[in-house]
């Protein structure tokens, strides 16, 4: 346990720079994008307005209200989103390709701790996990900042009534920011399922090398096929189950899956990796 | 004692490893012989449990490899096994982090000896440096028995002279050593035993006093003989 926070710290430090960095790129971005959109709006208002000599309540009939959608759907918002996206899940690979190219050989030192080889594995995963939330956290302190950036630029008579709780029901962000605990633990739990297969995959790579990617290929996909299945009876007999038995079929099969993943990792780890 | 008994290794079609062994006592330096890609590396990586053999079996101190074990030996392999965007005493702290039995006043000792900056960059140390921090890595660990690999290549004469120097000291006393070279001429004073290798197989196992004081015969002398050449 004390090796693995270790691990999970020295994992941690390994990316802060870059995650650094990422988030100021999503700050200045968001910032940026907040005040270009909102005096981009008033622009456009006062253009319309001083042409066609309208008051603010007849603009407002004539064109609508500022939703602060039009913010989150622009591209200053959303690019910096998707490339730390992008750039956590090229991670999910360079996390483990690192240690062992370049001139340096770190794998040898990891695999020569004297401790059990699977706390390497876990760290790393907890770290994708933990860079993860830490970005999704970021992201809400951000959103209630931007609210107040554009409400400062935009008075509130221009503006349709955005409460801090409507963002969660914009539709991708359901996704990232779900209602209920349940549906938080639902999410990041496929999430997290997605990442063990995906390091279990590199791990079959890295042990049986050229022969592996194929193997690693079979192992995703089944681990995929075996993922939906309970989603995919259901279907093919028209609903017959209950949402509760769903949801518990999916959960066993859910358990299952990551636990041979890990079961997986442990072996390939002990017995079949190669430096 | 480290015993590989029968150890077969292959590489798809190819046989790495045929039917080896050897074992390696503790107090003595066992040096591994053999041209490039005989699989003297690999012999030391699959004692570490770093590649996977396809029969036989490895045992130090009558034990097959656990995580404990890691306390027990460790491994230099050629290539530094530090990130080079730390600095050594980054290095030293990350060791002491893990291993209990990382012994931080011989780090210190070997640092001045070896003369380096505990402030420098790995990234930046010349090749000669970068081999010596590597073998303090593995020197200042309190184990029974060290792995070294191609400790002398491609440093410079100086830096040489100074490793051969840690072998006859205080430092490896008492503790087993498995040493691999294609040069030998550089370590024969150094060794107690020889292991020759050639096609994955031991063509000969022999003690250089022994063999020194017997048949008058130097280390090289018997390879001539064992290779034909």
């Amino acid at each position: 346990m004390k090796n693995y926070l270790k691990l999970l710290n020295f994992e941690v430090n390994r990316f802060f720079k870059l995650y650094l960095t990422l988030i100021g790129l999503i700050i200045v971005s968001q910032f940026i994008g907040a005040v270009v959109v909102s005096k981009g709006y008033m622009n456009d208002v006062d253009q319309v307005m001083y042409k066609k000599q309208l008051s603010m309540s007849q603009y407002t009939e004539d064109y609508g209200l500022f939703s602060f959608d039009q913010f989150v759907g622009s591209e200053w918002f959303l690019l910096p989103i998707f490339f730390s996206i992008a750039v956590l899940m090229i991670y999910v690979f360079f996390i483990w390709y690192r240690d062992w190219f370049g001139k340096n050989t770190f794998i040898y030192r990891l695999l020569m701790l004297p401790t059990e080889r699977i706390t390497i594995y876990f760290s790393k995963l907890t770290t994708i996990m933990l860079l993860v939330l830490g970005l999704v956290a970021l992201q809400i302190v951000l959103i209630s900042i931007e609210i107040q950036i554009v409400n400062s630029i935009i008075p509130t008579d221009l503006q349709s009534h955005f409460l801090f709780y409507d963002f969660y029901s914009l539709r991708m962000w359901g996704w990232l920011y779900p209602n209920t605990f349940t549906e938080f633990i639902l999410i990041y739990g496929v999430g997290l399922i997605f990442v063990a297969v995906l390091f279990t995959a590199i791990l079959i790579e890295r042990s049986y090398g050229l022969k592996g990617i194929f193997i690693a290929i079979v192992y995703g996909m089944l681990s995929f096929g075996v993922f939906i299945a309970p989603l995919l009876v259901n279907r093919l007999l028209n609903g017959y189950f209950y949402t509760l038995e769903v949801f518990l079929m999916e959960l066993v099969i859910s358990i299952i899956v990551l636990v041979s993943a890990i079961w997986i990792a442990n072996y390939l780890l002990k017995y079949k990796i190669r430096v | 004692m480290i015993e590989v008994k029968n150890v077969e290794k292959k590489y798809g079609r190819k046989r790495v490893l045929n039917s080896l062994s050897f074992t390696a006592e503790k107090g003595e330096i066992t040096c591994l012989i053999g041209i490039n890609g005989v699989g003297k590396t690999t012999i030391m990586k699959a004692i570490m449990a770093l590649t996977p053999i396809n029969s036989g079996e490895i045992l130090i101190d009558g034990e097959k490899i656990r995580k404990e074990s890691y306390e027990k030996v460790t491994f230099i392999p050629d290539t530094i096994t530090m990130l080079p965007q730390m600095k050594i005493c980054d290095a030293f702290a990350f060791m002491a982090d893990f291993y209990k039995n990382w012994n931080p006043q011989r780090a210190e000792e070997l640092l001045q000896f070896f003369k380096l900056d505990p402030t420098e960059r790995i990234a930046n140390l010349s090749k000669g440096n970068m081999a010596k921090v590597n073998m303090i890595l593995g020197l200042a660990l309190d184990v029974d028995y060290l792995l070294m690999d191609e400790p002398f290549s491609g440093i410079d004469i100086f830096s040489r002279e100074q490793i051969a120097e840690v072998f006859t000291s205080h430092l490896i006393e008492d503790r087993g050593v498995i040493i691999t070279t294609h040069e030998i001429s550089d370590i024969e004073h150094l060794i107690d035993r020889a292991v020759l290798i050639d096609n994955g197989k031991v063509l000969k196992e022999f003690s250089v006093e022994e063999v020194r004081e017997k048949d008058g015969k130097s280390v090289v002398d018997v390879m001539r003989e064992v290779y034909g050449r």
